[in-house]
């Protein structure tokens, strides 16, 4: 059964170079909304769990050829409309909000930075061992986050900081063209023997989108899974 | 969910490999483009609709590979400290 699958938005521009291909070799498309363009193409529904790591893949190849040009809003993966109506009505519902977003972030990426304890140091040869040295890394953690929020003060726009299962993670607004600068000012910052720190970037900023986009309103949500 | 589960981790061995992707000018690991095309960006609101009406796989699909890319990110700190030896 076939479905629409979106890959991402981006601001009308005829000299922007676009994919010719997406998931599972199937044609990109661009539907225009004014002065919002949509990547799409058919899809196969459901996935193939079997080829989930190869889909991934390719919807990342599609994002991220157009996000090396321009800002993009990023779709997820495993978001397909029915068919051609839901999306178009999508499209018109969401319109503004997304171009206001674009327009927002547009010389932006994000950078992201994880601090998490190195597996080697985890004392496990008691429950108490194992819970104090998590309070210490966890103290720790936070420390070294705001060191690095501080050492990027001067690059960033915005900054997010999310505490998962597996440590700490920044998320980083910062000015195209400066990543560079972000990697030397994290980089620049000592780390505790006992933590580990990785980080990635360029990526579209999704973390910075404003709710409303991130989880649109949908009048006729029957017609998206 | 038990075969999502399976289906995924099947395809770990590969996961730590670094992909050059679009020219090699950017490297990135394939399980940050997992977590980034799965977890990042726009949710569609229909979907939760439609699987709490009872199209298991959308549901159960999304939170499978989000629980498997949340291990893999562990399996992934164990793999980073073996290769430092």
């Amino acid at each position: 059964m076939s479905r629409i699958l979106v890959y991402c938005g981006f601001r009308h521009a005829p000299e922007l170079a676009l994919p010719a291909v997406g998931v599972n070799a199937a044609p990109v498309q661009v539907a225009s909304f004014g002065n919002l363009n949509l990547l799409w193409s058919e899809a196969e529904w459901p996935f193939d769990p079997e080829r989930m790591q190869k889909s991934a893949v390719e919807f990342h190849e599609v994002v991220h050829q157009v996000f090396k040009q321009t800002a993009v809003i990023p779709f997820r993966l495993l978001s397909v409309f029915d068919d051609q109506q839901a999306f178009t009505a999508f499209a018109a519902e969401n319109r503004q909000r997304f171009m206001q977003d674009l327009s927002r972030l547009k010389d932006f990426v994000q950078m992201e930075c994880v601090i998490y304890p190195r597996p080697s140091q985890i004392d496990r040869s008691s429950g108490k061992a194992y819970l104090q040295q998590k309070a210490v890394a966890l103290r720790s953690s936070e420390g070294l986050a705001q060191a690095m929020q501080n050492a990027i003060a001067h690059l960033s726009r915005e900054v997010r900081v999310r505490e998962g299962k597996n440590g700490t993670r920044i998320f980083v607004l910062v000015e195209r063209g400066r990543e560079n600068d972000f990697r030397q000012a994290v980089t620049a910052v000592p780390i505790p023997s006992h933590l580990s720190r990785r980080m990635s970037g360029p990526w579209p900023a999704a973390e910075f989108l404003s709710e409303q986009v991130k989880m649109p309103q949908m009048d006729g949500a029957a017609g998206a899974k | 969910m038990g075969h999502g589960r399976r289906t995924l981790l099947c395809l770990m061995p590969n996961d730590f490999e670094t992909l050059e992707t679009l020219g090699g000018e950017d490297e990135v690991s394939l399980l940050e483009i997992l977590d980034h095309v799965l977890n990042s960006g726009v949710v569609i609101h229909g979907s939760l609709v439609i699987s709490l009406a009872g199209v298991d796989l959308v549901y159960l699909g999304l939170n499978v590979v989000l629980t498997s890319v949340e291990t893999a990110l562990n399996n992934l700190q164990i793999e980073e400290k073996r290769r430092q030896k």
